[in-house]
């Protein structure tokens, strides 16, 4: 859901008022809730609050590996326009229409929470000339595909808390991922 | 004489409904999105377009002229902006840019823009379907050209995630003067948001709305079909309407005096006003044409007032003002609605 403010950042607060016995619900982005006056709650956006690394460390989720997860998934770049994963998501701008097929795995759950969906059902071009597509792009696309497949298979299986297959999947496409890089 | 514009256009003028507008954005493969592109590589591909389009004129039966956009000044680029032949960040783009624009100022597409092209066709009436088509067809024109950037997945590529899939916005544009003065306005709004469309004001500073004109369009562009959301925002914007033409009706059976005097008093300014301020001329000019709407007032000759709405905003006022009045704007605003007002029956 968009923020219902600036209509252009995610909405990530939900903000909900009762007065005189009313309740009415507010999604705001964490820029547009800070401007708004929450009485006394204002602090928790006036400073750099860490929510998301207290929820993190009340998972029991290691907030180290968390950080320099996501410093490795900064660290992604396009290769045909150089775009890094950071601009992208400073942005919310692709540079080119490979950065699609790079950030593929990175992105595709904020697209779905903009979207409300991730695949197309529209209309499709109706002429495509073809031009020949090296070798080398070709085996690149078979293996984002697959790990795109596996990855799929991953969530799938670690929602049906079936952890055994999880792990098979997970290992595969660490490896298909090593091959991966061999081309970048 | 010079083909009217679709602006000008003064048959059904008596409805909420002002517009409707389809924008397609579509990509080239084995290109970077404009912003990534360098001047000179802007430039090819601006050329390369074009080129291949030249004879998009023949393919739609209008004539179009290319107008680069890069070389105009702020003004000019501005009154194609308020003229919503560009949008924003094509008014505000310095680099190589065109545009195909058909004679009648309908069909605008913008090349080598946010994207690498912005094709749009607009129409004063309520005719969303047809302009899908009309958009469909040189969308097909471009394509039997040019290859797209296509995603078996994401469908059409666009340099925004808010506009990647079909890459289509639909928007309907109404004029709500009864409805939007309400309390309720805000609430209807928020409510009409949650089904997936958005509805903002088009003219105006800051929160303030200038003239009553909201534009319908929708939120989503991927995962849905094209037909799915023109279903979706004529739905909303039919039902906008349908709330405002109740407000209309209830208010003329219960104060119709009031109404009748409000209209009078704001034709009677705009007659003879020697200045007028862009927000003073919205106002009176959406006064007169709600009680036109409801056969208050009748022109002697038909007008189309969203027309002359356009054409006071200021960078166009800048560009029609005689020399003279170049320098005070809200003068040559007051003589222009005097000259382009027709007279009471």
């Amino acid at each position: 859901m968009l923020c219902e403010k600036c209509k252009i950042r995610e909405a990530n607060i939900r903000y909900t008022e009762v007065i005189g016995g009313v309740k009415t619900e507010h999604n705001l982005c964490s820029h547009c809730a800070r401007e708004m006056d929450f009485g006394h709650y204002s602090a928790v956006f006036d400073t750099d609050y860490p929510i998301g690394k207290l929820l993190a460390d009340l998972f029991g989720l290691d907030s180290d590996t968390k950080e320099s997860e996501e410093l490795a998934m900064n660290q992604v770049v396009c290769p045909t326009c150089h775009t890094a994963y950071s601009d992208f998501v400073k942005n919310s701008r692709f540079g080119c229409p490979d950065c699609y097929r790079v950030f593929d795995l990175l992105m595709s759950e904020n697209i779905k929470k903009v979207q409300g969906n991730d695949t197309h059902t529209g209309k499709r071009p109706l002429y495509s000339h073809g031009m020949a597509e090296t070798k080398e792009e070709d085996g690149r696309e078979k293996l984002e595909r697959s790990i795109e497949l596996l990855s799929s298979r991953l969530k799938e299986a670690v929602q049906e808390e079936e952890y055994e297959a999880a792990a098979r999947y997970r290992d595969e496409i660490r490896e298909l991922k090593e091959r991966l890089n061999e081309y970048a | 004489m010079s083909m009217l514009k679709w602006y000008q256009d003064t048959e059904n003028q008596h409805d909420v409904f002002l517009a409707s507008r389809i924008r397609l954005v579509r990509n080239l493969e084995h290109y970077p999105f404009p912003e990534k592109l360098s001047e000179e590589d802007s430039k090819e591909l601006v050329g390369k377009l074009e080129n291949g389009l030249q004879g998009i004129g023949e393919a739609d039966g209008r004539s179009f002229l290319t107008v680069p956009l890069s070389s105009l000044d702020g003004v000019e680029k501005d009154a194609l902006r308020e003229r919503r032949a560009i949008n924003g960040a094509g008014a505000e783009k310095k680099g190589s840019q065109s545009l195909l624009l058909s004679e009648d100022e309908a069909v605008s597409i913008t090349l080598a823009g946010e994207d690498h092209l912005r094709i749009q066709c607009m129409s004063g009436r309520a005719e969303l379907g047809k302009l899908w088509e009309e958009a469909g067809r040189l969308d097909d024109y471009v394509n039997e050209r040019f290859d797209y950037a296509f995603h078996e997945k994401y469908g059409y590529l666009t340099a925004y995630p808010t506009n990647v899939g079909t890459g289509l916005r639909a928007a309907v544009t109404l004029h709500l003067p009864m409805l939007s003065a309400g309390k309720q306005f805000t609430k209807l709004v928020n409510e009409i948001s949650r089904f997936g469309v958005t509805v903002r004001g088009i003219y105006g500073e800051g929160n303030e709305n200038f003239g009553a004109l909201y534009e319908v369009s929708n939120q989503k562009t991927l995962g849905v079909t094209e037909e799915e959301i023109i279903a979706l925002v004529k739905q909303m914007a039919d039902r906008l309407a349908a709330s405002e033409r109740k407000i209309k009706s209830l208010t003329l059976r219960n104060h119709r005096l009031d109404m009748e005097d409000e209209v009078y008093k704001s034709y009677g300014v705009l007659r003879y006003a020697k200045k007028l301020s862009l927000k003073e001329a919205m106002t009176y000019l959406s006064q007169v044409r709600a009680g036109e709407m409801e056969g208050l007032v009748q022109f002697k000759e038909p007008v189309n007032i969203y027309g002359l709405m356009m054409e006071i905003q200021p960078a166009n006022m800048q560009c029609i003002a005689p020399e003279e009045d170049k320098n005070d704007l809200k003068k040559a605003r007051a003589s222009y609605i005097r000259k382009c007002l027709p007279e009471l029956v």
